[in-house]
């Protein structure tokens, strides 16, 4: 009897203690809560978040290695030189430059940050159709640099990962995403007009500080580009476009220009590619030349002197043999002012605009006066490299800077395009890609890697093997729209449709 | 001798004793005094019995003058006592030194015997790992136990353990089995660093002290950890520390043991050409230096001839061989512990102090380890009913220099063994500086740093403060119902800090860098236990209830500057530019759980295990999930009465449970930060890359299993198999997805994990004769998982990488498929050779696995009077690693296999792509290893055959007789001559360790990169009793 007394006290108390227990469930709740991070987070940070990865990042990887190589800029010693051999064994880096810019590889990126932005603004409650539209012309630029590297990349359900719970999102025709990115910009500058110090970013806008009329040329003068871009592939709709853009400001002096300064993290990719050491960052032959040949003002902004006091570049494209022989440690380094600490990241400027409103008054007689526009793009260009007004004159008093010189009206462009675009150069190297100036020869001498592109200048990036693994079938169907997954099959817009 | 004395006492009382009586009393272990329960006591020639309860107590009653009382117990002589009247009886049983490990540790301390479970359980002894000692106390168990597999990567002094029990069962997470000591569950990861280097921290088991360890059980199935929870699914590792034992003498022990560590394996380096390209030396530029940019940095120079040339300083020298790099870079390291224990038993109370004492340094020049144990047991009896028992250990431990691993710039295995052949180490360490205190280096790639340079200018220190401590009260209510408490903490501080001085080549580091990081971690356990047991005719019953509550938080607080404003000033305010880090994680466990055996007749046992957890780590409506187990033994021969001295006994067992398992914490919700940009006016947002899941289920395991112990020859062989099989399901894990949906990966349910294996143990005496003795011990172990499922259209989930070469889990395929780059080929599998005569690249497929076909040890044991030899070789046939240090090496050109067609040219095995016809044109063996390494990334070739054998550890001792030492004040001595990794006896990849990963993941052992060199160490013993 009293084991039995025993046994129920002690059962009681191990209820006792399962009552205890039970009051763990509260605990539990109060657990579940990530106390080192936030659950809601204001729009305005994911502005600038996106926006400050949109100048970080097409400034990276693919600029500092692919492009400036592709575009015939510079030439990098090391390992760093591998893309100037028009190779394509660089799954991993195809694969984050693919990522980088969706935001899939860090917690920063543009088009995620954009994407949550878009979805606060139309929110009822938060709702704010102007932060909306800025949000968006950072989000069109994104995808429009994808698009550019790539071709057919997820578009409409690209970087809805969290927003819409879509994990393997559905390629996009290259037509279809720049008709739609045209689009947007076209309904975004409408919106904008109507910008104030109220309705827009306060601080997180470091591009513009709210001003409405630098956004509404911004905005428009990146629709330029794009229409401009597509000038090959859909002729009407580019024309259409352009009109409607000359319709509207575009940026017009340095002071639109779309640019940043980082200062928060180590160094901007050129400083730290520069250096004092290796590897070598030296400016290219062809581009020294173009500048050197034609007495441009600007080869002492963006090259500095070489060991003996002139300016010499490298060659592109050399083989490993030649690479070593030939001295690149004698060559000119970038100049100062595109590789300090503090040097600027641009993403849209005026020059750049000038000189493709040239292009379209030739290609589409859109009333206004090519020459004058090239002049205008030399001269802008200028002035945002604070190049002295007696240089200006000096050259827009040379031949060069007149179209009516005998050169192609075209080339003469694409020429002033190409140094206009610096240090953009993945910009270059889509201007290069598309207009086919300046020319760069195939490579068919035996001192040159031919690569695998037959020594042509490399059309687009590859889909990674990750990409193809985590995202097969549609990138499977991409690849079967748009031609083989090599880096010699041309975009949608290169495709010349003369020659 | 307590047993006679017992025996004469007994036959003395008996001698003046009449009738029938009862007699009670307690059955105890010789050499512990620790109780023994269900021992089996029966009247001889009669079916009357009893057998002792959990305390080791009986009561038998109906006892008549001259009955022989039979006191039996697997494991142990059986004892027969006439009885002659005494009243109370207290017996001390001997273990059969015949059966080894009889009684175990089973889950929550419960010692069992092992007859009664159903499941695979091995246990060992604390002298396995305290002779032979290891840094870490794993690897002293590998090939020791069947089912375990164990490595340890040359990672330096305090490097991490690869663990796995019974393969790998989950996609994602550590895999590791759960390590408890003394009943309290130890906080704990894997180590090491991915691909892109930096130094392998190491892992909590090095905290366990191989002094302290009495004994470890190792449990192998769900089925045995089912009470552990989830942190039990991958099996439990039971270490049982030393508590005070009876001894003769005053009871102090002292141990001392002093080893040396030597460079055993490096690769195999070509002495013939040196520094240059094509055959030819580095151009000159106009400054007189040699351009040292690829491909002239590489060793595709001319042949080695005593020529004069100009060397990477500039300088006019002769182009020679400068000798074997590692031999000159390395030296021998040593390790140096002492132990000291006090120990101490009434009949009331037991306790033991000690302190062990560890300083080691490595083969690298400052990789020092300093561990200082402190340790206090005790335990007392306060009244026949209540008893408590309390432990505290205390491990202060400082680590410098860690090794740099893998692709790190500063690994010097890595920069030494690509370092052309001609380049003197000496220049190299009198060069390390120009003028301006920069880094010198022979090569002009940045993202490698001179080793002088890294050893006077990179630095690391941690420092560990560990404390675990453990309480635990016992109340007996009756004799058959009793309830247990314990309570134990695991915490643990850890202090890192490393520099970088200014002057690195990289200009973005050549300001100075600097962090510092102190982390908090505490793993609290605490448990309660309500037994109660009965009988009911021939069964025995014991049931128990208990609960459970296991929280686990941790802190981390880290500093990091750049751009130092003096030299030598290692404190983040002489930094320019700061970040600095802080964060929380907490997450909570509580359990309830049953536990219930039954046995009937000492032949059939049935136990089942049955327990509700409750996670924070879940989401509410989620967060609740069962386990159960139930496990079957049954002593055949018993059963049938088949014992006979050939076949002496024969058991089977079967074993089922059912696990669940949660996760790490906040994986439920969707967050924010903010990124941390001092310079900026305004808040940048952050979203994490991976993606939450709001609807998480706990994962689960089904598995079961089947085995059988077969004694024969009086025990003197004897079997122990296993065939197992698990199925997890709905497991829990980050899956990769594309980067384009803008996040890497999400968190889901998914996927199923299928596993199954063999496992057997041998054991054995072979020659036993009065003087000597030769046991022999085989173990086996054959497993293999396969990944049934993963998420819908998800083809692969990359575990592991190194460059183009991952571990995959594919469906439908094996887990831990190495995948890489293959040659491209025909249909008949030849390669394709273009007209230039090189190799192309193909698909990338599976080009091996990293899992053995099976593995194990064998140990033999020889003693000859006080003389023992132990001898262990462990071996394992089949499995894959990938070298990526053979792949550099090759495309440098500093590999002895890089020499095949310097003068002619090699010939590419395969056919011309254009003809059909067999190649025929010769390629320079640069230019062979530029195209299918650096353009093409073809790692085919570097896939290498894992399998080896291995002689693991030789220990000879020597026991000083007692009877020499008999007058003397010492009680024991024994001195042995110890040994590990003594040599490769066969090893498939040649040149390279097979386990010298630089990561303890479970896929970690599938990748090699440029690992320090594989050491071997000797040493002596001594072990002196008071």
């Amino acid at each position: 009897m009293k084991n039995i007394q025993i046994i129920s006290k002690s059962i009681l108390t191990i209820l006792g203690l399962g009552f205890l227990l039970s009051s763990c469930q509260a605990r539990l709740d109060e657990l579940r809560e990530n106390p080192n991070a936030i659950n809601e987070v204001d729009d305005a940070s994911l502005f600038a978040s996106g926006a400050r990865a949109l100048f970080l990042e097409t400034a990276e990887e693919s600029v500092n290695r692919f492009s400036g190589h592709h575009a015939h800029y510079f030439v990098v010693s090391g390992d760093v030189r591998k893309p100037d051999l028009y190779g394509d064994g660089f799954d991993t880096y195809y694969e984050d430059m693919l990522y980088v810019i969706y935001g899939g590889i860090s917690n920063e990126g543009v088009i995620k940050n954009i994407e949550e932005v878009l979805q606060i603004t139309t929110t009822e409650g938060t709702k704010n159709e102007v932060r909306y539209a800025m949000a968006d012309v950072i989000g069109v630029m994104g995808f429009a640099v994808l698009t550019d590297e790539f071709g057919e990349i997820p578009y409409t359900e690209g970087g809805k990962g969290k927003t819409e719970n879509i994990l393997t999102p559905k390629y996009d025709t290259q037509e279809f995403i720049y008709t739609d990115l045209i689009n947007r910009l076209t309904a975004d500058i409408e919106v904008l007009k109507t910008l104030n110090a109220d309705n827009g970013y306060f601080k997180t806008d470091f591009i513009y500080n709210s001003d409405s009329d630098k956004w509404v040329r911004f905005a428009n003068s990146v629709r330029l580009r794009l229409a401009m871009r597509i000038r090959n592939a859909n002729e009407d709709l580019s024309r259409a476009t352009v009109i409607k853009c000359l319709q509207e400001p575009l940026m017009e002096y340095p002071i639109h220009d779309a640019f940043m300064i980082q200062t928060e993290s180590d160094k901007i990719a050129w400083n730290e590619l520069k250096g004092d050491g290796e590897p070598l960052l030296k400016v290219s032959d062809m581009y020294v030349n173009m500048m050197s040949n034609t007495n441009d003002p600007r080869l002492h902004v963006f090259v500095a002197k070489d060991n003996s006091g002139g300016y010499s570049g490298q060659l592109n494209g050399l083989t490993d043999e030649e690479f070593g022989k030939s001295n690149i440690k004698e060559r000119s380094a970038m100049g100062d002012v595109l590789t300090q600490e503090y040097s600027k990241l641009y993403i849209m400027t005026a020059a750049e605009t000038w000189l493709l409103r040239a292009e379209a008054a030739l290609a589409y007689g859109t009333g206004e006066n090519a020459n004058d526009n090239y002049r205008a793009g030399i001269r802008t260009s200028m002035e945002q490299w604070d190049v002295a007004e007696t240089d200006i004159v000096d050259f827009l008093a040379t031949s060069i800077a007149d179209l009516s010189d005998p050169m192609n009206d075209e080339e003469q462009i694409g020429n002033q395009l190409w140094l206009a675009l610096t240090p953009d150069y993945f910009q270059g190297w889509c201007s290069i890609r598309r207009t086919g100036y300046p020319k760069i020869a195939q490579r068919t001498d035996p001192k040159l890697d031919k690569g695998v592109t037959d020594g042509y200048v490399p059309e687009r990036f590859k889909y990674s093997s990750f990409e193809l693994s985590t995202n097969g079938t549609n990138t499977e169907e991409a690849i079967s729209r748009q031609g083989p997954n090599l880096i010699t099959t041309p975009l949608w817009w290169s495709k010349k449709n003369n020659n | 001798m307590n047993k006679l004395l017992l025996t004469i006492v007994a036959i003395l009382i008996s001698a003046i004793t009449y009738g029938q009586s009862t007699v009670t009393g307690k059955v105890i272990e010789k050499g512990n005094n620790e109780s023994l329960p269900g021992v089996s006591i029966i009247i001889k020639g009669t079916l009357k019995g009893v057998t002792t309860d959990f305390d080791g107590n009986f009561s038998i009653d109906g006892v008549q003058e001259n009955d022989v009382l039979e006191f039996s117990f697997m494991g142990f002589v059986t004892q027969s006592v006439t009885f002659s009247g005494q009243t109370s009886l207290d017996i001390t049983l001997a273990p059969d030194s015949k059966v080894l490990d009889d009684i175990v540790v089973t889950a929550l301390n419960i010692k069992r015997d092992k007859a009664s479970l159903g499941y695979s359980v091995s246990q060992l002894d604390g002298d396995e790992v305290n002779v032979v000692k290891s840094n870490n106390i794993m690897e002293g168990l590998s090939g020791k136990v069947s089912g375990l597999q164990i490595s340890t990567g040359n990672t330096g002094v305090d490097g991490s353990s690869r663990i796995l029990l019974r393969g790998i069962s989950t996609i994602e997470g550590s895999n590791r089995p759960l390590v408890v000591i003394d009943g309290v569950p130890m906080s704990g990861g894997s180590g090491g660093v991915s691909m892109w280097g930096g130094t392998d921290s190491g892992d909590a088991l090095s905290d366990i002290n191989p002094d302290d360890v009495a004994s470890m059980s190792v449990l192998k199935g769900a089925g045995a950890s089912a009470a552990y929870g989830s942190l039990g699914m991958h099996g439990v590792i039971l270490i049982t520390t030393k508590s005070g034992t009876k001894k003769d003498g005053i009871g102090v022990s002292f141990g001392s043991n002093f080893t040396v560590t030597q460079i055993a394996l490096t690769p195999d380096l070509q002495n013939e050409y040196g520094t240059g390209a094509f055959g030819s030396f580095a151009p000159i530029g106009s400054d007189g230096f040699p351009n040292l940019d690829y491909p002239y940095a590489w060793s595709y120079g001319p042949k080695m001839q005593g020529q004069p040339y100009t060397n990477w300083l500039g300088e006019q020298d002769t182009y020679t061989a400068q000798g074997d790099p590692y031999k000159e870079f390395y030296q021998t390291g040593t390790s140096f512990t002492n132990s000291v224990a006090f120990q101490g038993t009434t009949d009331k109370s037991s306790f033991r102090v000690s302190l062990t004492d560890q300083r080691s340094e490595g083969i690298l020049k400052g990789n020092t380890l300093k561990k200082q144990t402190y340790g206090l047991r005790a335990s007392h009896k306060l009244t026949d009913k209540f008893s408590v028992d309390g432990k505290i250990t205390y491990v202060k431990s400082k680590v410098e220099n860690r090794p740099s691993l893998a692709e790190s710039s500063a690994n010097s295995s890595y920069i030494l063994s690509v370092k052309p052949a001609d380049v003197r180490l000496a220049d190299a360490a009198n060069n390390s500086e120009n003028m301006y205190g920069e880094e010198q280096f022979w090569n002009s790639d940045i993202w490698m740093t001179n080793p002088y340079w890294v050893a006077d200018h990179i630095n690391n220190f941690s420092d560990k403060d560990r404390f675990q401590g453990m309480f635990s009260a016992k109340l007996d209510i009756t004799k058959d119902f009793w309830i247990t408490a314990r309570t134990g903490i695991d915490y643990n501080v850890l202090e890192s800090s490393g520099y970088t001085d200014r002057g690195l080549r990289r200009s973005a580091s050549k300001m100075g860098l600097y962090n510092n990081s102190i982390s908090n971690s505490t793993l609290w356990d605490s448990n309660i236990l309500a037994t109660y047991k009965t009988e009911l005719g021939k069964f025995n019953l014991t049931g128990s209830l208990g609960a459970n509550y296991r929280e686990s938080f941790s802190s981390l607080i880290s500093v990091r500057g750049q751009d130092s404003k003096a030299n030598g000033l290692y404190r983040i305010s002489n930094y320019l530019n700061t970040f600095s880090n802080d964060s929380y994680y907490d997450k909570l466990v509580y359990s309830y759980y049953g536990l219930g055996t039954m046995s009937f007749s000492n032949y059939l046992y049935l136990d089942v295990t049955i327990r509700n957890d409750h996670s924070s780590a879940l989401p509410k409506e989620n967060n609740s999930y069962w386990y159960h187990s139930e496990n079957l033994s049954l002593l055949f021969t018993d059963l049938l009465n088949i014992s006979s001295n050939v076949f002496n006994r024969g058991k089977i067992r079967a074993s089922y449970a059912k696990v669940g398992n949660d996760t790490g914490p906040y994986r439920t919700e969707s967050t924010y930060y903010f990124s941390q940009y001092p310079t900026l006016d305004y808040p940048v947002a952050s979203i994490p890359s991976t993606l939450p899941s709001s609807t998480l289920r706990p994962e689960i395991t089904h598995s079961w299993e089947i085995g059988t112990e077969l004694s024969f020859f009086n025990s003197r062989l004897n079997f122990d198999m296993t065939y197992y099989q698990s199925n997890s399901i709905d497991q829990i894990m980050s899956i990769p997805i594309t980067g384009s949906t803008g996040y890497a990966s999400k968190v889901i349910n998914a996927g199923s994990v299928s596993s199954k294996g063999f496992e057997m143990q041998i054991n054995g005496t072979a020659i036993e004769t009065a003087d000597f003795r030769w046991d022999i011990g085989v173990t086996y172990t054959k497993s293999s998982s396969v990944v049934d499922e993963l998420a819908e259209g998800l083809q692969g989930i990359v575990l592991n990488r190194l460059w183009t070469v991952s571990v995959e889990a594919r469906p439908g395929e094996e887990f831990g498929g190495i995948y890489g780059n293959d040659f491209l080929r025909n249909k008949l599998g030849e390669k394709l050779i273009t007209d230039g005569g090189q190799a192309q690249r193909g698909e990338r497929v599976k080009l091996g696995s990293m899992n053995p076909d099976f593995f194990g040890g064998i140990t033999n044991n020889f003693t000859y009077k006080n003389l023992s030899l132990r001898t262990l070789i462990s071996y394992q046939v089949g499995g894959n690693f990938y070298s990526h240090g053979r792949y550099y090496r090759m495309l440098f050109g500093t590999d002895a296999r890089s020499l095949e067609g310097r003068e002619n040219g090699i010939i590419v095995d395969g056919i011309n792509e254009n003809t059909g016809n067999a190649n025929t044109v010769a390629v320079s063996s640069m230019s062979k290893n530029v195209s299918d390494l650096y353009m093409n990334e073809i790692t085919k070739d570097y896939i290498l055959d894992a399998s080896n054998v291995k002689l693991k550890e030789v220990v000879l001792t020597y026991t000083i007789p007692k009877s020499i030492l008999s007058k003397g004040f010492i009680q024991g001595i024994s001195i042995s001559a110890v040994g590990r990794d003594l040599l490769f006896i066969y090893n498939a990849a040649g040149d390279i360790d097979p386990q010298s990963s630089y990561n303890s993941s479970p896929t970690g052992v599938a990748l090699e990169h440029s690992s320090l060199p594989s050491t071997r160490s000797y040493g002596v013993d001594l072990k002196l009793n008071f």
